[in-house]
């Protein structure tokens, strides 16, 4: 038996009443931000509501970011990357803003029932996986219908799934539920696989895997739990019953942005838009990380938006004071 | 070489001299046999409470300590309870091995146990502290679940306020599948509240509390 320990420092109890910078959001542009304003000497404030590195947490393996050979885990990279944070002294709250002020001056962020000001803030509040939107999705949910694969994996032992998106963290997440499932189907609304190369061919070699292309998911069905997800052929509207114990979904992100939608300027996604030093259109605020209008989602793009935001707010806060 | 990284020791040691303000003990209830996940939390145990000299570590029998187990609700092995000072019982169980991201919740633990507290807002501490009823909270988690953590402290935090009445479980699902499957847990974190409420996801705490709340209700009211 192997096992590991996640050794996340716990979050300071005692929060200031202001801080020169305040991030919201704890993956990796956010934590990046912080890493290099806390090392600027500015004091700043991480607010995440997850697991240190936020979506990143829930990848199991990843073997595209750079410095790491053989891959890290997406847990482990998060953790380093708040540990190297804090090792500057950046602070950190759990949980989500209860409100937010970004026109004020300073900026006023509500933690824990606690007001905090802030001169800069810099909002890395990333995606969240979107919903298929199809019936039983949120019936189902926690009975056989997840959207984390690391998390809820274990529960399939032995068991027929089905996944739902062929793009690349549909096919990966695939390869880390073949270690319990008995066999998977992985759907796909378009009539190809977007997915890397590579992840598909690991995932065939599981021996485990089939795809389904072109298919509409048109509802989960099931009793006490999903039973199986009821799809139609786009090319001959045909319709059948694909029997499954479980039904992992993962059709793409949408950003986290509501608490922000009437004070920034959004697209029409609701991603943030931003100039190109990811200043928003509120003075004092920038955006960084996959929660940018037109941000290419990865891990290394992140951090290097992270990095842009925090010396930009560097440059804006020794110019103010 | 022991289970903690060095790194990871020097950390949590650092962590430990910082915020540590009282003493911690760390009951693990346990057994020889026929325990898979014993032998591997009880080293980890050992090693974590080497790391403070507020901390100790009490090592108990599930049978022939039985009188002791049944004190703390103890029926399942591994089981750890952590107690205050005066061993004072703040009602935070684990059953089974606080591994993965768990781990970061008994770090945050054994910080609020010594200090006596926890950071929930004292509005919510005054709701819970009011409850004259006993609460149980379930919460199933894998540790390989990034959302765990904030369920499970939600639950314990909660405890905290009124561990008189009020007693929160972690437990972890794959090593107890009768129970994950008694409780048709397909999808963690899933909470519990006094066999009356569920619900799956890691809530604010605000509303975990309400869900607290809500469980005490009379049906039909």
């Amino acid at each position: 038996m192997e096992f590991s320990f996640s050794v996340t420092g716990p979050p300071k109890v005692d929060l200031k009443d202001s801080y020169d910078v305040v991030v919201i959001g704890g993956g990796p542009s956010g934590l990046t931000a912080a890493i290099y304003t806390s090392r600027a000497q500015l004091s700043t404030l991480v607010v995440n509501k997850g697991a240190p590195g936020g979506l990143v947490a829930t990848t199991e393996w990843i073997e595209n970011y750079p410095g790491f050979p053989d891959g890290v885990a997406g847990a482990e990279l998060g953790r380093a990357m708040q540990n190297q944070a804090q090792r500057f002294g950046t602070e950190f709250a759990s949980g989500e803003p209860e409100e937010i002020h970004l026109a004020a001056d300073p900026k006023v962020i509500r933690v824990a029932g606690q007001d905090i000001k802030a001169r800069a803030v810099i909002i890395a509040t990333g995606t969240t996986p979107k919903k298929l939107n199809v019936p039983g999705e949120r019936e189902f949910y926690g009975r056989g219908v997840s959207y984390c694969a690391t998390c809820d994996g274990p529960f399939f032992a032995d068991k027929e799934l089905l996944v739902v998106g062929a793009g690349s963290s549909g096919v990966q997440e695939s390869g880390f539920l073949a270690k319990f499932a008995s066999k998977i189907t992985i759907v796909e609304f378009l009539p190809t696989i977007q997915a890397e190369r590579i992840l598909i061919e690991r995932f065939k070699k599981t021996g485990k895997g089939s795809f389904l292309l072109n298919q509409e998911v048109l509802a989960i069905e099931g009793e006490e739990t999903v039973t199986g997800v009821r799809v139609r052929d786009r090319d001959s509207n045909e319709e059948k019953l694909i029997p499954a114990g479980g039904v992992f979904i993962y059709v793409g992100l949408e950003p986290q942005t509501e608490a922000f939608a009437d004070q920034l300027k959004l697209d029409q996604w609701g991603y943030i838009e931003v100039d190109s030093n990811l200043r928003t259109n509120v003075e004092g605020v920038w955006a960084a990380g996959d929660v940018v209008s037109g941000a290419t989602r990865q891990i290394a793009a992140a951090v290097g938006s992270g990095t842009i935001a925090a010396i930009e707010v560097e440059h804006y806060l020794s110019s103010k004071s | 070489m022991g289970m903690l990284k060095d790194e990871d020791k020097k950390y949590i040691r650092e962590q430990f001299d910082e915020k540590l303000k009282g003493p911690v003990k760390i009951l693990l209830f346990s057994q020889k046999l026929e325990c898979e996940y014993c032998q591997p939390t009880e080293e980890i145990l050992t090693e974590l409470s080497e790391l403070s000299d507020k901390i100790t570590l009490d090592v108990r029998n599930l049978q022939i300590d039985s009188d002791d187990a049944k004190q703390f609700g103890v029926d399942k092995v591994p089981a750890i309870i952590l107690l205050g000072e005066q061993d004072k019982d703040y009602g935070i169980r684990f059953f089974g091995i606080p591994s993965g991201y768990e781990f970061s919740t008994l770090l945050a633990d054994i910080i609020d146990v010594s200090n006596g507290k926890s950071d929930l807002p004292e509005k919510m501490v005054d709701k819970i502290a009011a409850i004259k009823t006993p609460v149980h909270i379930k919460v199933f988690v894998t540790p390989t679940c990034p959302y765990c953590p904030n369920a499970v402290r939600a639950a314990h935090k909660i405890a905290m306020a009124n561990p008189r009445y009020i007693k929160a479980q972690m437990i972890e699902s794959t090593e107890f599948p009768h129970l994950a499957n008694k409780y048709a847990v397909y999808g963690v974190p899933k909470t519990i509240i006094n066999e009356r409420v569920q619900f799956e996801g890691a809530m604010p705490e605000a509303a975990v509390v309400e869900q607290v709340l809500s469980a005490l209700e009379e049906p039909g009211a």
